[in-house]
């Protein structure tokens, strides 16, 4: 019982005091396939802005862009990519 | 009349001059034109030759390309590697009081990660790891355990811990499947990668499930359906332990038992996976197995006393957040319940003692174990991290974490367990951790499904070392961890 006060004391204020992003989602709108570059490519990519405008990742938030970028390359071909199943 | 004579005189002269003007300006204009098509001709001939440079210098280029695709076509297989080196001081408390230090204890692991995106729809994944102590001639006795083969340091071979293909279909309607069959990746789960500051390597809570298993799992991807990024939901199967009889009198051996007196252990479990509300990067798992016909001793090819013991369920809830709000923090809390359901059957153990699931053969016994812990990255892009972790396990807690790669099996601990480290990330390869972990054990057996634990209190304080249950556990150490 102990244990599921700390749970509860632990997720909700966080679940408060945070915000929605999702890298893999912004991903899918955008079109992009985070295997398809490896990892410096797309480095590449977000230090260009004329690929920037490219790939239309101009059209997201500050905060958007980072977390897209981070699950690129979190994903990249070269990556250490997650490894779960049927995902 | 007079008048229009004077004007055909004065405009005759004036028309004859007006033609003789028009006719130049025709020359010259004929001449111009001429002039154009000469050079229209010429640059005909230079655009035609520098388009077949042009086409010369396409063509050599297009057959470059064509063979970097050729090569990247014929390259079915991307490796990766990974590489572990440990450098492990421990010293051991035994119930009677004894101590034992074990200085430096040197070790590497390494794997070989493989994959194939064979199709869109189908991939392949594997991975061959060695693990072995330094200068160690003896291989572990349970290295050849399935669950363990690969996990536990023994002799310089390679195992086979992953090998699987994830085959996704119905990718374009509202309810994406995919189903993973093979060796499954099992091990190193949620959430050991903190400490090996590696991107998640497994699909389970490492609390409950840290090992080698064969299994086919169905992942419903339930993201579209209820507009959810990241919501999971699966159904999997494993072989825990596979009947293998040996005929004594030729030693061939042959898949399937010659009666019904032995049964296969297998585990079916679901599982599903979500994320927190608003929180990117964050996981939870809620999850309920069971082990169905539970063998005593998967090593003991004595069927005369070897058995099935019974059923045990498996209960389990995480969640994990991963740089929350981008500060570099991130922490975890993982539950896991256990219950027996004993078929009144016992195994001898070699001490002459009959033991049934937790030592009882009749009645259900249930444990339950929690593991708490967090991470800080501070400095230029998060170089120093630093961690601390704690797990605790009651009486009963057994869980399958028999195939974990930290050699004290901590989270199977029925005592308390306390780990903090600093970390030192070179790259985005390489990292080292220095790190200290304690452990108390309130009862004795940890990890293990057969015997009664004992409380190590009530261990008897007059007997040697290798019958006496340790009760305290101290290591400092110090780990390198590249992953390519």
């Amino acid at each position: 019982m102990k244990f599921y006060k700390y749970l509860i004391v632990f997720v909700i204020p966080i679940t408060l005091f945070s915000y929605t992003l999702s890298g893999k989602a912004l991903a899918d709108k955008l079109g992009l396939n985070a295997s398809s570059k490896a990892m410096i490519q797309w480095e590449r990519v977000f230090k260009n802005e004329r690929k920037i405008k490219r790939y239309k990742i101009d059209i997201l938030s500050a905060n958007e862009q980072r977390a897209l970028k981070d699950y690129l390359i979190n994903h990249a071909i070269d990556s250490d990519y997650p490894t779960v199943a049927g995902e | 009349m007079l008048h229009k004579k004077t004007l055909l005189i004065t405009l005759l002269p004036l028309s004859l001059f007006a033609i003789t003007d028009t006719q130049i300006e025709i020359k010259e204009l004929q001449q111009n034109i001429l002039e154009l098509q000469k050079e229209v001709k010429t640059l005909k001939k230079v655009n035609k030759i520098q388009a077949d440079k042009a086409q010369d210098n396409f063509d050599e280029l297009y057959d470059y390309t064509e063979n970097v695709e050729t090569r990247v076509l014929a390259d079915k297989l991307q490796f990766g590697l990974a590489l572990k080196f440990g450098s492990d001081f421990i010293e051991k408390t035994y119930q009677n009081t004894n101590t034992v230090k074990n200085n430096n204890i040197l070790s590497t692991k390494f794997m070989l990660k493989l994959k194939a995106d064979i199709t869109k729809t189908l991939k392949f994944y594997g991975r061959l790891s060695m693990y072995k102590y330094w200068g160690n001639s003896i291989p572990h006795q349970y290295s050849y355990y399935d669950n363990m083969q690969g996990r536990v340091p023994s002799d310089s071979g390679l195992y086979v811990e992953r090998a699987y293909v994830d085959w996704f279909f119905l990718k374009q309607t509202s309810l994406p499947m995919a189903l993973t069959i093979g060796r499954q990746p099992s091990s190193d789960g949620p959430s050991h990668q903190f400490k090996d500051n590696v991107s998640r390597k497994a699909t389970y809570s490492a609390l409950l499930y840290d090992g080698v298993a064969d299994g086919v799992v169905l992942t419903l991807n339930l993201s579209k359906l209820f507009n959810y990024d990241g919501t999971y939901f699966r159904f999997g199967y494993s072989r825990g332990f596979g009947y293998v009889n040996t005929n004594q009198y030729s030693q061939n051996p042959y898949i399937g038992a010659p009666n019904t007196d032995i049964q296969n252990t297998d585990v079916y479990g679901i599982f599903l996976d979500s994320k927190l509300p608003n929180i990117e990067n964050s996981l939870i798992q809620l999850s309920a197995s069971r082990m169905s016909n539970v063998i005593a001793n998967p090593l003991d090819s004595n069927y005369d006393n070897n058995t099935n013991l019974g059923d045990m369920d498996l209960l389990g809830a995480m969640v994990e957040i991963t740089n929350f709000q981008n500060k570099h923090i991130d922490m975890f809390a993982h539950y896991g319940y256990n219950i027996t359901h004993p078929n009144t059957k016992s195994y001898t153990l070699p001490n002459g003692v009959d033991s049934g699931l937790l030592g009882d053969s009749k009645n259900s016994l249930s444990g339950y174990a929690y593991w708490l812990g967090g991470r800080y990255g501070f400095g230029d892009n998060a170089k120093y991290k630093i961690g601390a972790e704690y797990n605790h396990g009651s009486k009963n807690w057994v869980s399958l974490t028999q195939g974990s790669y930290d050699v004290y099996n901590k989270l199977a601990s029925r005592g308390d367990a306390f780990e903090v480290y600093g970390m030192y990330v070179v790259n985005k390869y390489l990292n080292f951790r220095l790190g200290y972990l304690n452990i108390n054990y309130d009862y004795d057996r940890s990890g293990w499904l057969l015997s009664k634990p004992t409380p190590i209190v009530e261990v008897p304080s007059d007997i040697p070392n290798e019958q006496s249950p340790i009760s305290r556990l101290h290591s400092i150490y110090l780990k390198m961890n590249l992953a390519y």
